[in-house]
């Protein structure tokens, strides 16, 4: 069984480092992180090496630093990493990032299975999955909190507004991975080793990582980055700071503290029958 | 002259409308309004056909009907195939195309534009019609003064910007909106429409993936998006068992529901869909209770823009406090039990008129 997993590496939103007083970040400076819904996908991927032998793979597709990710992936599991790198994609929307990715993972081979985040924390779109699944013309379980896999086929739970859905469908497919209570552990000791060895050996990690570009997929440049993109970032506006002023009841007696809060708040016209 | 169209998807579960698809029809007026076209509805389903007159009367000019046993339940393939069959059979593409951004609607769109080859803006909180100027060297073929745009509104990086996304090479130009943005129109029943049947044809390969069960059962205290109030509880209730008083809390308010931080879920206190923030749902009801919630950036960024935050956390240094409007430093488990009597007191007194309902504000 191959199974797939998609990760990206996004600007950690939580360190202050590389984000311009305008709001927008400066990729280069910015703090990097693995996409923390891409740690769910690896999971659910691992899950299947770990039930059914499958083959891991991980793709990223980014600048050179990108590598960063793979071998995170690689700490914790992953068997083998392609990072597709490349100038011409610079400024990639949804659309050419999935075509970038279809023609990678067409590159790399023919999953049974292919893992992604739901979203990132960068763009927060959740559309790149459903597109390359478009694109390889296979199924999608989006939204997914569980599965097994049983003859060839995934029985899966996905969220849904107010509960859930259980369902079926032949491999291939494509799965988005909601955060839930699988979490993924801390990386092993022989894949922290791994990592090691492929960092220091660049002869060892050429057979483990590919870096690879448009022109090795086949990809079609004009379908790529700006080019291939429909839309674009016309203007953006940095929405200002709230609160600071926050009226705060304390040091009196519990029940005049929430009696002086609720009447503040006006809290109780929304209580009772509607 | 060719039909300008502005075409909405209006989501229905059992043969239920669902609000979004109101919103969207609230919002896809304005728009066709603007650029003089019509404003059209899609449903699909089994066994419908009573769903035509609603939209009209909530804006459309017309409506389009996929009626199918195959279509009861959304599923991606077969909704997907119905769709771009009926925009293919249109002599133009759509100017726009408005989907809603719940599970059904970021599931189908994405697909959907690949398949048609167009732009996507995901989760829009704003929309608008404008013109656009645009050059650029590096790709001079988009280069021109567009008119009768399609402004996508939308937050991004963690809601600390607010971009403007366009696509106007390209027609339909397509977004997704965040339900509980848009303002639907009041119902009109003197507003007429006309209603089309859509032919369906799918192909076996859209039937592969099948549902095996839908459970619904969480609406009351988990559709987080629709809640007016939500209670949400922190790692700082210190087990799961604080969920319990959450939920005693919520319960005081008829339209509540109990949400959660990502510490308390990754704990497994609580399921994933009770999770605010950044990795998990964003919300916006009218006041939000964080009880021992920090109010790291992840959280917050979920729930910022509700319009009362009222936060009780033992440390007054907490993140919280900054962007709350109203806070208690104290023991959660000696105020909400306080706040959970106090209310049902009030609960048997006679009730303010909805509209009175305006909260003070703070900061807003």
């Amino acid at each position: 069984m191959e199974s797939f997993v998609l990760i990206k590496q996004v600007p950690d939103q939580s360190s202050k480092a590389g984000i311009n007083s305008d709001g927008t970040i400066d990729r280069a400076k910015a703090k990097r992180m693995l996409n923390p819904f891409d740690r769910y996908a690896l999971e659910a991927a691992l899950q299947t090496k770990r039930q059914h032998g499958a083959r891991v793979t991980a793709i990223t597709m980014g600048p050179p630093p990108a590598i960063e990710v793979l071998y995170e992936a690689i700490a914790h599991g992953v068997d083998r990493g392609f990072l597709m790198t490349d100038r011409r994609l610079a400024a990639s929307d949804t659309l050419a990032t999935a075509y970038t990715l279809a023609q990678t993972v067409r590159y790399a081979g023919s999953p049974d299975l292919i893992f992604c985040g739901l979203q990132t924390t960068d763009g927060d779109t959740a559309q790149v999955g459903p597109q390359l699944a478009e694109r390889l013309g296979i199924p999608q379980v989006t939204y997914c909190e569980a599965f097994e896999i049983r003859d060839g086929i995934l029985l899966a739970r996905r969220a849904i507004e107010g509960g859930s859905q259980t369902v079926t469908v032949p491999l291939p497919v494509l799965v988005t991975v909601a955060n839930s209570a699988q979490r993924l552990a801390y990386p092993t000791l022989r894949g922290a080793q791994r990592v090691q060895r492929l960092m220091r050996d660049e002869a060892a990690r050429a057979e483990v990582i590919q870096i690879i570009n448009l022109d090795d997929v086949g990809a079609d440049p004009e379908r790529c980055g700006l080019k291939g993109s429909p839309t674009i970032v016309a203007a953006t506006e940095k929405v200002g700071e709230i609160g600071g002023n926050c009226q705060i009841f304390q040091g009196q007696s519990v029940p005049s503290l929430v009696k002086s809060l609720t009447e503040a708040a006006s809290i109780s016209s929304y209580v009772g029958a509607r | 002259m060719v039909q300008k169209r502005v075409l909405i998807f209006a989501e229905q579960v059992n043969g239920e409308l669902q609000p979004i698809g109101l919103e969207l029809l609230g919002s896809g007026r304005l728009l066709a309004d603007k650029l003089g076209a019509t404003l059209s509805a899609l449903v699909l389903g089994s066994n419908i056909a009573h769903l035509a007159s609603t939209l009209i009367g909530h804006g459309a000019d017309e409506v389009f009907v996929a009626d199918h046993p195959e279509l009861a339940q959304y599923r991606t393939l077969p909704y997907r195939r119905v769709m771009t069959d009926l925009i293919k059979s249109w002599p133009e593409p759509p100017h726009t195309i408005l989907l809603g951004s719940t599970t059904t609607g970021r599931d189908l769109a994405p697909r959907l534009a690949a398949h048609l080859e167009t732009g996507l803006t995901a989760d829009c909180t704003d929309l608008d019609i404008g013109p656009f100027e645009y050059s650029n060297s590096k790709d001079p073929s988009k280069s021109g003064l567009f008119r009768d745009c399609l402004y996508a509104i939308r937050p991004s990086f963690g809601e600390s910007l607010k971009a403007r996304i366009l696509g106007p090479w390209k027609n339909p130009q397509m977004a997704t909106v965040r339900p509980g943005v848009m303002v639907p129109l009041p119902w009109d029943g003197s507003r007429r429409g006309e209603v089309f049947q859509v032919p369906v044809q799918l192909d076996p390969s859209d039937l592969s993936l099948q549902i095996v069960e839908t459970v619904r059962n969480l609406s009351q205290t988990t559709d987080l998006t629709r809640a007016e109030v939500i209670v949400s509880g922190g790692y700082g209730l210190g087990s799961p068992e604080g969920f319990e008083l959450m939920q005693q809390l919520a319960a005081c308010f008829p339209n509540s529901a109990v949400g959660s931080s990502r510490k308390a879920v990754d704990s497994g206190w609580i399921p994933y869909a009770h999770q605010v923030g950044q990795t998990g749902k964003t919300v916006r009801p009218q006041i939000y209770i964080a009880c021992g919630i920090s109010g790291a950036i992840q959280h917050r960024v979920g729930m910022d823009k509700s319009r009362t935050i009222i936060a009780i956390n033992k440390d007054s240094s907490a993140p919280i406090f900054k962007f709350a409007h109203y806070g208690i430093v104290g023991d959660l488990y000696q105020v909400v039990p306080e706040m959970i009597r106090q209310l049902q007191q009030n609960q048997s007194q006679p009730q303010a008129h909805p509209t009175e309902r305006i909260p003070v504000l703070q900061g807003h």
